[in-house]
């Protein structure tokens, strides 16, 4: 059925790029839109935090602890009478911090050693980062990001470098398996073979081919940067100053036990809505930018 | 001798598909016929619309994105169309079977022969398994597959790709069709099998006096099987002949383009 | 025996991979580990004895031979003791490995049963409510954070705010020797207590995984719903159930057995940091984590190496699966 449709289309398709279709295409999906918008709020939160226009004062105790829900304190105060609200826009500047270094890290270490292993595939250089990765594959998550907690002692880089260490690693099977197809692509291989140079080859065919899996690969690994800052901060391994939705919730463990919410609602809130909107996005993403997609 | 009322008769049939640039119309409003026992090939490149004219007759173009927007297809008095595919389940296979291009991917790989076939058999004849495989083992002796008692017990890709597109033939006639769909049953295989394949079905479709219909692009091998040809060029209809007409004085100037590639290679 | 010369030259293969584990376990947990001497000797030892620990553990030595050290003792299989309790680690797993079996199985097998039939609903259903239904419950459930469904399933079944159904935390203890059970009872008696202290932990992993699994199954069978036998199967009147059920399920089996046992180990031997945390259930999560806060190389060293092993064998076991669902695969080359 795939091969009727694709011959069927392929006199129809016109000349477009890859992005402008994708861009297209994105651009129809509301769901897809609506995530966006929500991550570009979240954005512009993070970004005001960042610059000092808001949510600076997550650490002054303005009130009694405990204190409810009210007009001063939207989600209440925490037990020592910090603004909850206050440090859950607050933790939006912590996440995306997390979540664009790691990302970003991982993202281009992932895709630069997995072009690496693609291109030279069969060789040595190849089979090196394939056993590095399948090392990293074999230790649990947790417990690598622990030893590299070790390794770095206190500083508070560790869980950055963490995550970056063990995430490049999806990425890179992704752009190796990419590259690998591309390479033995016939008018690749006719390229070469008439002479086209292999940096032409790489800019013209295999950086356009694998640069939509980079980027549906660093909206995966924003997700799951913030999501583990929450476990990694949970098990002391996290965030050693400042505020997150991980300390939050981690503070929220034993007050929940004693009626009080509003940590756990705040940051369970403002951690849901941002991973959603990131998945949609992510998947709006990978929908438009998928060339073998063709139906709506 | 009376005109006999035709097997197959597809009137205004008309589908569209649904994709990111638009609607674009496959198959724009065709008629033709097909009489009982006779071969009829349909000849057009690829995306003139003649593998989804095929896979409507059995009501097998998904939806979406397809969408049959016109048309009436009547099948040994069968009204297709109107069928549920519940009821189209009943009619596939049975009435009419189809042949796909790739023998290589058209079987499950993970069967044997003979659990696929048996299946095919069991679903539109009320016969125990042993009796089943029975019939299969006859079928594929018919489509003269060496030693067939072995070869239910194979796995597709244990078989050479000519065997796997005899297998798939034995598989659609093993319910006596009255109609066999045969979309470019050659194309995917060697040049040396293709000969042998289009000679078995033609032999098959002689000896069992089917109606078929042949899809192709290639009008040579209408030439050997079809009696009359029905040439596409983007989702219509632009020419029916008798094979021996077409190919004497062809009509349309998409035809003689087809007809010139055909004896330039011939020459 | 194919099957065997096969799995013999698998593991032989892996070594590199074992190799590379304990490599980086080394290098980051022991050579750039933190300095054990202090927390051995206390505060207030003398040089003498700072000097005597630090030969003892290695520490005058060059890389090459502290990690030909480690190495020894991974060969060996012998970690030592815990530094925490004195314990021999091969006897703190031995005790913790079944507690957190006993924990990840039920939850283990339900999430990815569970998984694949939502998968194929979804995706026999492909593009209709039901399909829509089960991925928004699945983009849902995937972006939840663990803990924050671990607390909220505390909040709903633990506590007075809530169902107020199960304790918070805790582990089942063994029949007090005052009370003289029959064979009957003490079953009744571990069958209960087991429940009661499970199942909570066990909702919550399979929220946490159902959603992960539904997407990842539905995928691979979405893919093999595209296949041209789909067509041929359809195009010869066999019913829509049970080509999905007999052909595409078949097919899809492949990467779904793949993904159930490659993340087996982790389950069985990594244990669940989070949930045995959290919910005080002593397994090796539990000893891991505490072997991670309070420094406890031996420990964590242990179920590093013990995970990558399994991990490898895994590996092979899949490769083997493969076998027995895809007549195409040979393990001659």
């Amino acid at each position: 059925m795939k091969t009727i449709l694709r011959n069927f289309l392929a006199s129809e398709s016109s000349r477009e790029s890859l992005w402008s279709k994708s861009f297209r295409k994105f651009r129809r999906d509301r769901f897809g839109i609506a995530a966006l918008i929500v991550v570009g709020v979240y954005a512009i939160i993070a970004l005001g935090v960042w610059v000092g226009l808001w949510g600076q004062n997550w650490s002054d105790i303005s009130d009694e602890g405990f204190q409810g829900i009210s007009r001063d304190h939207w989600f209440g105060t925490n037990l020592i009478g910090q603004d909850i609200f206050a440090r859950a826009i607050a933790g939006t500047k912590t996440a995306f911090e997390v979540g664009l270094v790691v990302a970003l890290s991982a993202t281009l270490i992932g895709g630069v050693l997995g072009a690496i292993a693609g291109y030279f595939n069969g060789t040595i250089i190849d089979e090196v980062i394939m056993w590095l990765y399948g090392c990293i594959d074999a230790i649990p998550f947790y417990l690598f990001v622990a030893a590299i907690a070790f390794a770095m002692q206190d500083m508070p880089y560790a869980m950055h470098v963490a995550m970056i260490a063990t995430f490049w690693s999806s990425t890179c099977r992704i752009v190796r398996g990419e590259v690998i197809k591309i390479r033995n692509l016939e008018y690749i291989q006719a390229a070469h073979a008439i002479g086209v140079k292999p940096l032409t080859i790489i800019y013209r065919h295999v950086t356009p081919n694998t640069f939509h899996i980079m980027l549906v690969q660093a909206t995966i690994s924003f997700v799951g940067a913030i999501k583990s800052e929450v476990i990694l901060t949970f098990l002391g391994l996290g965030v050693q100053d400042g505020v997150s939705w991980g300390t939050m919730l981690s503070e929220s463990i034993n007050e929940v036990l004693r009626g009080h919410f509003g940590n756990f609602l705040a940051a369970s809130g403002f951690l849901f809505v941002l991973v959603i909107a990131f998945n949609m996005f992510a998947d709006a993403l990978q929908d438009a930018t998928d060339p073998k997609k063709i139906s709506s | 001798m009376a005109q006999e009322k035709p097997l197959l008769t597809v009137e205004n049939l008309s589908v569209e598909f649904t994709t990111d640039s638009g609607v674009v119309k496959a198959v724009d409003d065709i008629s033709f016929e097909v009489a009982a026992g006779e071969p009829v090939g349909i000849v057009g490149e690829s995306g003139s619309g003649k593998s989804v004219t095929a896979l409507t007759l059995l009501q097998l173009v998904p939806d979406p994105p397809g969408r049959i927007t016109s048309g009436r297809i009547e099948l040994d008095g069968i009204d297709i169309l109107s069928k549920s595919q519940a009821e189209m389940r009943q009619i596939r296979g049975d009435l009419a079977s189809m042949i796909f291009q790739e023998p290589m991917t058209a079987l499950n790989p993970v069967f044997t022969i003979g659990n696929q076939m048996t299946e095919v058999i069991r679903v539109h004849r009320k016969v125990s398994k042993k009796q089943a495989l029975q019939l299969a083992i006859q079928m594929l002796d018919t489509v003269n597959i060496p030693s067939p008692e072995k070869r239910v017990k194979q796995y597709p890709h244990e078989l050479s790709g000519g065997q796997r597109q005899r297998v798939m033939i034995a598989m659609a006639l093993s319910c006596d069709p009255k109609l066999l769909i045969a979309d470019e049953p050659s194309t995917a295989l060697d040049v040396t099998v293709q000969a042998q394949v289009l000679k078995e079905i033609h032999r098959l479709q002689e000896e069992r006096n089917m109606s078929m219909i042949l899809i192709t692009h290639d009008l040579g091998v209408v030439a050997e099987t079809c009696k009359r040809v029905i040439v596409m060029y983007k989702g219509k209809i632009v020419e029916v002949a008798e094979t021996k007409e077409l190919f004497r004085n062809p009509q349309h100037p998409y035809t003689r383009t087809l007809l010139d590639s055909v004896l330039t290679l011939r020459d | 025996m194919e099957t065997i010369q096969y799995a013999i030259r698998k593991l032989l293969y892996s070594i590199p991979l074992l190799f590379g584990v304990t490599l980086i376990a080394f290098t980051l947990m022991v050579y750039f580990g933190p300095d054990l001497t202090y927390s051995l000797l206390g505060k207030s030892a003398t040089p003498e004895q700072i000097e005597s620990v630090r030969k003892q553990l290695g520490y005058d030595q060059p890389f090459l031979e502290r990690y030909l050290m480690f190495l020894k003792e991974v060969v060996t299989f012998d970690f030592g003791n815990s530094i925490s309790t004195g314990e021999k680690v091969s006897s703190i797993l031995a005790r913790t490995v079944p507690v957190s079996f006993a924990v990840a199985l039920p939850a283990f097998i339900i999430s990815n049963v569970l998984g694949v039939g939502l998968a194929l609903i979804a995706a026999y259903h492909r593009g209709k409510l039901w399909d829509k239904s089960v991925m928004v419950f699945a983009v849902v459930g995937m972006s939840m954070s663990y803990l924050m469904i671990v607390i909220a399933f505390q909040v709903i079944f633990s506590t007075s705010y809530g169902l107020n159904w199960f304790p918070v935390q805790g582990w089942v203890d063994p029949i007090p020797d005052y009370i003289d059970a029959g064979f009957f009872e003490t079953i009744y008696y571990y069958w209960y207590y087991y429940w009661l202290y499970v199942t909570v932990p066990t909702l919550t992993s399979i929220f946490v995984s159902l959603g992960y699994n539904t997407r990842f199954f539905r995928a691979v069978i979405v893919e093999e719903m595209n296949r041209d036998y789909v067509r041929t199967a359809k195009a010869y009147g066999i019913g829509n159930g049970r080509i999905m059920v007999k052909h595409v399920l078949k097919n899809a089996m492949i990467p779904i057995i793949t993904r159930i046992i490659i993340s087996l180990p982790f389950v069985i031997i990594a244990g669940n940091l989070v949930l045995e945390n959290f919910f005080g259930i002593p397994g090796v999560g539990l000893v891991t984590y505490d072997a991670i806060t309070n420094g406890d190389l031996p420990v964590v060293k242990a179920v590093v190496t013990w995970t990558a092993i399994i991990y490898v064998f895994a590996l092979i076991l899949t490769d083997i699966a493969y076998k027995l669902i895809d007549p195409r695969v040979s393990f001659t080359k």
